[in-house]
């Protein structure tokens, strides 16, 4: 997949930073407003896959490297389960830091509220946005046998 | 009477199905896919709805819902769908994936070509 | 301590951990997973034991001690219900998925991509282990939808062979089609009474059954029938299974058609829909199909030449016979006939794993050690690998249904309850076994007959591959060794806690 012209270029080196933030922005509130890990980790995965298509895959190449990411969403995984287990006292998947937790337990409506929403939508942005990633990279490469 | 969006849920549902039989692009049939699950999701959506009172429901959102006094739609079957949504977006790519590697084999995107596999 | 979450977490761990330790090396990312598997099958094992000795339904609430809403008299948290059914189903899968990543050590060694191919195999057994375990129909469609997209994916594995690919998209096309009519269904299950707990969905139908959840009902038949590979939907199955690596193949046709197809077909038309149906009519359409399969299945599985191939046919053939028990177990609910049905039903189902695991493997062996798998080149095999034939003996005669093998005593419970219920369906019983003795007589004909020049370059292949399938052997031996004590002690009332539905649904809602 080849790069695209200056216009589209200059163009997403502005927009791509700022996908990213509202990408941010939603998988941070997902507890609060619409949206959340899954929301927000797509639309952080749609500024790299804006990158990919702009820049091409040559340049992609430079940035992506397989491990790391395959390893992050293994994280993120690892990190939503974890989450999940705190409450395995009394059951899996209870919200021990909503209940009785030191923090996340403030006022509903508040950025530190919900217990372990907020962790698991962090978990779930971090392993969307590298797997939508990790699969349109994949998806780009399969193509070289045209190139 | 059934209510309009339930139509249009199975008129979804329907075309997907008309689609997914009669068509024999590859990528029509992923559409045809995508369209029967925006259907199912229509009609999900739609059991959330409630009237209450004549008052107009408002979408399930906790920062200041206090301040709305509205009844709000049902939470439940917006996470049903996103779930499917989720679901919908893996078979997905697994589909395109798949539809580049049969490109790659026999150099269409027909159905019919794909016939090798006998018995 | 209970043990029932831990038969999720533990492949959950393993499937997000596996990238992590596939840094480390080739080496420990195979022993990590079969490490996860081997500690699964620890667990549903203890699972079956505990749930065998009470002959309790056990319910685990995710999220809270208790299902119930707080100031609700009505469950509104997913919730996890093991009956002894849930119970075997989760051992057999357990231990063949076990087995099966222990023979893909070797089988895959010369394959690319294994760090995702034991990614997929540890989510395929994840996906099949929620289903069997998921109290929740909407949780259940999850699990469906992760067992199924692992499975499609692996089916594709080996992308680059056509066969591979062509069999991936047609199974794709099609599962994703069954999974949408399952969704359907449930959705308008959830539209008509509001829940998405099976036992509360059972109790809220038994008291108001309406036409939508009639649809509701074909919808998700419908859909499962074609998971499971009834026979006007059989096509894909037949293409699906031989594609994929054998060490799938095994998992496919040994565990993914039930857990996916039959199991839920129980689990739905007695437990969610048992109280309000009419089960004899169901009960009928169900026997229907499975006549259709039983004899399609195993009359085509006779005409092929391809090794997989007929496996795969034969696994059609052996699901009609499951749909069958199945199907008499609902046409006649209530009585004894239709218990021992059931109870015949669930012993193939756990028998037809073990068997289809074995000849799966065993296929894949002489595919591995010879490079082809049609049989008219593999004539004489015993003289260049004699226990691998030995293998594939012990496993055709089980499937048979020889007096001392594991496969004797589920099929005459299955030929004794059908000629009890009706004549006609035990003489198709038996015919479809007479197809079914043809096609496994012709291949170890050839394996027996005069050896081919190709053959006697063959070789046994290594002990990671023997050893699995000798222990498969091993389990259809001393199955067989005691028939009925297991029939007695396991399927008997696992079929009767499968019947009872009052107690399922009181297991959830609380003895009311």
């Amino acid at each position: 997949m080849s790069d695209m012209g200056l216009i589209v270029k200059t163009t997403a080196r502005a927009t791509i930073p700022l996908i990213g933030i509202f990408g941010s922005y939603i998988v941070a509130h997902g507890h609060l407003t619409p949206g959340g890990g899954f929301q927000g980790g797509a639309t952080i995965a749609g500024a790299g896959i804006l990158f990919l298509l702009a820049f091409g895959l040559n340049e992609m190449r430079k940035h992506y490297n397989h491990h790391v990411y395959s390893s992050l969403e293994g994280l993120g995984g690892l990190a939503f389960l974890g989450v999940s287990m705190l409450g395995f006292s009394v059951a899996f998947f209870y919200n021990k830091l909503w209940h009785s937790g030191p923090f996340f337990n403030g006022k509903p409506g508040t950025l530190l509220s919900a217990g372990y929403l907020p962790i698991m939508n962090l978990a779930v942005g971090l392993k969307v946005f590298t797997g939508l990633v990790s699969a349109m990279a994949a998806i780009a490469l399969y193509r070289r046998w045209r190139e | 009477m059934i209510p309009f969006q339930f139509i249009t849920a199975f008129l979804l549902i329907f075309m997907g199905v008309y689609a997914f039989l009669y068509k024999r692009n590859l990528l029509k049939l992923i559409l045809a896919l995508d369209v029967i699950d925006s259907g199912i999701h229509l009609l999900l959506i739609s059991f959330g709805y409630r009237l209450e009172n004549n008052v107009l429901p408002t979408a399930p959102i906790y920062t200041g819902y206090e301040t709305v006094k509205a009844p709000m739609v049902g939470p439940l079957p917006q996470a049903l769908v996103l779930t499917s949504i989720v679901i919908g977006v893996c078979v997905l790519s697994l589909a395109v994936a798949l539809t580049i590697n049969a490109y790659r084999h026999y150099g269409s995107l027909d159905v019919n070509k794909l016939r090798r596999l006998r018995g | 301590m209970n043990v029932l979450p831990f038969v999720i977490i533990i492949p959950l761990l393993g499937v997000f951990s596996l990238p992590l330790v596939g840094l480390v090396g080739k080496k420990a990312r195979e022993a990590w997973a079969l490490l996860i598997s081997g500690a699964t099958l620890g667990v549903t094992s203890k699972l079956l034991y505990n749930v065998w000795s009470t002959k309790e339904t056990l319910v685990y609430t995710l999220g809270a001690k208790s299902p119930m809403g707080q100031g609700v008299g009505f469950p509104v948290r997913i919730v996890w219900e093991v009956d002894l059914l849930s119970a075997i189903m989760a051992f057999t899968i357990a231990f063949v998925a076990f087995l099966a990543v222990a023979y893909s050590i070797e089988y895959m060694r010369h394959d690319t991509g294994l760090e995702k191919y034991y990614v997929l195999i540890l989510v395929l057994e994840l996906g099949m282990l929620g289903i069997v375990l998921t109290g929740d129909i909407f949780n259940f469609y999850v699990f469906l939808e992760i067992m199924s997209i692992a499975s499609y994916a692996l089916v594709a594995f080996r992308n680059d062979t056509w066969e591979g690919i062509e069999a991936g998209i047609k199974y794709m096309f099609v599962g994703s089609l069954a999974s949408s009519f399952i969704l359907l269904g449930i959705a308008l299950l959830y539209g008509q009474y509001g829940t998405l707990t099976m036992a509360y969905l059972a109790e809220k139908m038994a008291a108001n059954f309406t036409l939508t959840a009639k649809i509701a009902l074909a919808f998700l038949i419908g859909g499962l029938l074609f998971k499971s590979g009834a026979v006007p939907v059989h096509m894909w199955l037949a293409d699906a299974h031989p594609a994929a690596p054998s060490s799938i193949s095994a998992m496919l046709s040994g565990l993914v058609i039930k857990a996916g197809g039959v199991y839920v077909i129980a689990r739905i038309a007695f437990s969610v829909f048992g109280m309000a149906v009419n089960l004899r009519t169901l009960g009928w359409v169900i026997i229907f199909f499975a006549c259709l399969t039983l004899i399609v299945g195993n009359a085509m599985a006779v005409v092929q030449t391809d090794m997989k191939r007929l496996l795969a046919f034969s696994s059609v053939g052996q699901i009609g016979y499951i749909l069958l028990g199945l199907g008499i177990g609902l046409a006649a609910y209530g009585t004894k006939v239709g218990e021992i049905a059931t109870a015949g039903a669930i012993y193939h189902t756990v028998n037809h794993a073990i068997m289809k695991a074995l000849l799966f493997m065993v296929a894949g062996a002489v595919l591995h050690e010879l490079g082809t798998k049609d049989l008219n080149e593999l004539s004489g095999l015993a003289k260049t690998m004699p226990k691998t034939t030995f293998a594939f003996i012990v496993g055709a005669a089980a499937i048979i249904g020889l007096p001392p093998l594991n496969g004797f005593a589920s099929k005459w419970l299955l030929y004794e309850s059908s000629a009890l219920f009706n004549p006609f369906l035990g003489a198709i019983a038996i015919i479809g076994t007479a197809f079914c003795t043809a096609a496994y007589i012709r291949v170890l004909y050839t394996f027996l007959g005069r050896p081919s020049e190709r053959v006697m370059k063959a070789k046994e292949p290594g002990m990671a591959m023997l050893l699995p399938m000798f222990i498969l052997v091993g389990a259809i031996i001393l199955m067989g060794l005691f028939p009925w004590q297991i029939s007695k002690g396991v399927m008997i009332p696992a079929a009767s806690m499968l019947a009872n539905i009052k107690g399922y649904v009181l297991a959830v809602m609380g003895g009311v």
